[in-house]
């Protein structure tokens, strides 16, 4: 079963202009965006409901990453999981021109803390997003250990805009 | 999606709009007189996956408004989904078309993972309940119907509606075309409906209107900002108006009547769901 990730218009460009705040030392912006979930003829659809800004006191400085989260960060998240039954979907932005896919620190990182989603809700998928201004991309978890590549994007506005996910190329090594 | 055929003659609609179309997955909710028309434009302009959602049968007071019916569909009492799928075939056979004998509720999943909804019901409970189904799943919901309404002794107004609505915009609650008064007008009448009169030539405007509002949502061709249109038919003077009804409103800024706690999705959702695999 292919994946389809589905927000209004309204929903990501506010989750856009939040990524592009500036922020005292981080060199970029994360989130999390809560979920729920259906299953239609040939998609999971994943519904995106609420949007989650990392706060600005959650970031821990390091130079050598675009911005890194602490764990209190994490903590909110998994809690938003636990309490409201939703999926997560860390997101952040690469809003430089070029391929839109994950850095494989991102893959990295990812591999590290989606799973934990799963010890506070295990019926609901998680996993991570990367947009840029016009387009988004993104993995899934349906398991701990089930990842695939996100299919489709719909954005449902004064205009309905389908959008097929790229693949990621050669990134199975650090799932 | 690859399509095949001409489409230069609609090649304003935008560079890539053969592309836009083709990627489309659209629901037709109501198979009738105007979900028939509808199926066939939709075939016309190139949609890459229709999905036709209607419980019955033709039955010979249908001849004179269902698009692509024979005599001999009425003979063997065909569905009307099968009807309209060999009217999408006939003309590009290439589309993609699930087509399942039930009402909309039995079928659900063929709603869910759909762009736009179009629902051609009979019925303000109906179009209520589907245009629900639409926002649960973050979908635009595209209605027509026609009523003709007797005025005095022999004397018929004709008319109609087109509307669309998409979430994050007023719904046909808020817009005030489906009130409670409605609502209880037609639960006291459960049982006795007689008969709906519909004639093809409104059943015909209705459905062109509709996409029309479909077409707009899809395709660069008419840069717009409508949280939601509502065209108002008259069809005795012939006339297709913007409903003034919104107007004289007060339309809330966010919708009440959708969404809320659990108004996404669907609320017993689990990985673990057989669906799933």
């Amino acid at each position: 079963m292919k994946t389809l990730f589905r927000a209004t218009a309204d929903f990501m460009a506010h989750v856009r202009r939040d990524l592009e705040r500036p922020h005292a030392f981080a060199h970029e912006r994360v989130g999390f965006i809560a979920v729920r979930a259906t299953t239609g003829r040939e998609h999971l659809v994943l519904l995106a409901e609420r949007y989650h800004p990392v706060a600005d006191e959650d970031y821990i400085r390091d130079d050598t990453v675009g911005a890194l989260i602490g764990q209190e960060a994490l903590r909110k998240a998994l809690e938003v999981a636990l309490l409201q039954s939703v999926g997560m979907f860390h997101v952040h932005a690469h809003f430089h021109p070029g391929k839109l896919w994950f850095s494989l620190t991102d893959l990295r990182e990812q591999a590290r803390f989606v799973p934990d989603f799963f010890s506070v809700r295990e019926s609901m998928p998680h996993g991570a997003l990367v947009l840029n201004h016009t387009d988004a991309a993104g993995r899934v978890w349906l398991s701990r250990t089930g990842i695939s590549t996100i299919d489709e994007f719909d954005t449902i506005g004064a205009k309905v805009e389908v959008a097929r996910g790229p693949s990621g190329p050669g990134t199975d090594f650090y799932v | 999606m690859s399509t095949q055929g001409d489409f230069s003659r609609q090649s304003f609609l935008g560079a890539d709009s053969e592309d836009r179309l083709a990627r489309l997955r659209v629901v037709i909710a109501g198979l009738g007189g105007g979900g028939s028309h509808v199926a066939q434009q939709l075939a016309h302009v190139g949609v890459g996956e229709i999905r036709l959602l209607d419980p019955d049968c033709i039955d010979p007071s249908n001849l004179n408004r269902l698009i692509g019916a024979t005599q001999e569909d009425v003979k063997a009492a065909r569905p009307k989904v099968l009807i309209a799928q060999r009217t999408i075939h006939g003309i590009r056979p290439w589309i993609k078309v699930a087509a399942e004998q039930k009402k909309w509720q039995e079928a659900a999943h063929l709603i869910q993972d759909a762009h736009v909804v179009i629902g051609c019901l009979d019925g303000f409970q109906q179009r209520d309940y589907l245009e629900g189904a639409a926002r649960r799943y973050l979908l635009p919901y595209i209605d027509v119907g026609m009523e003709v309404t007797k005025i005095a002794e022999g004397a018929f107004a004709v008319s109609g509606q087109m509307i669309m609505t998409r979430p994050g915009g007023p719904c046909l609650q808020c817009l005030g075309f489906i009130t409670p008064e409605r609502l209880a007008q037609e639960e006291n009448r459960y049982g006795d409906a007689g008969i709906n009169p519909q004639v093809v030539w409104t059943n015909g405007t209705l459905a062109s209107l509709a996409v029309g509002a479909l077409i707009r949502l899809v395709t660069p061709w008419f840069p717009t900002q409508e949280l939601y249109t509502w065209l108002e038919f008259d069809g005795n003077a012939q006339t297709v108006s913007p409903s003034e009804q919104p107007r004289y409103r007060l339309i809330p800024e966010t919708c009440p009547h959708r969404g809320g706690r659990d108004g996404l999705g669907d609320p017993f959702f689990a990985l673990t769901s057989p669906s799933l695999e």
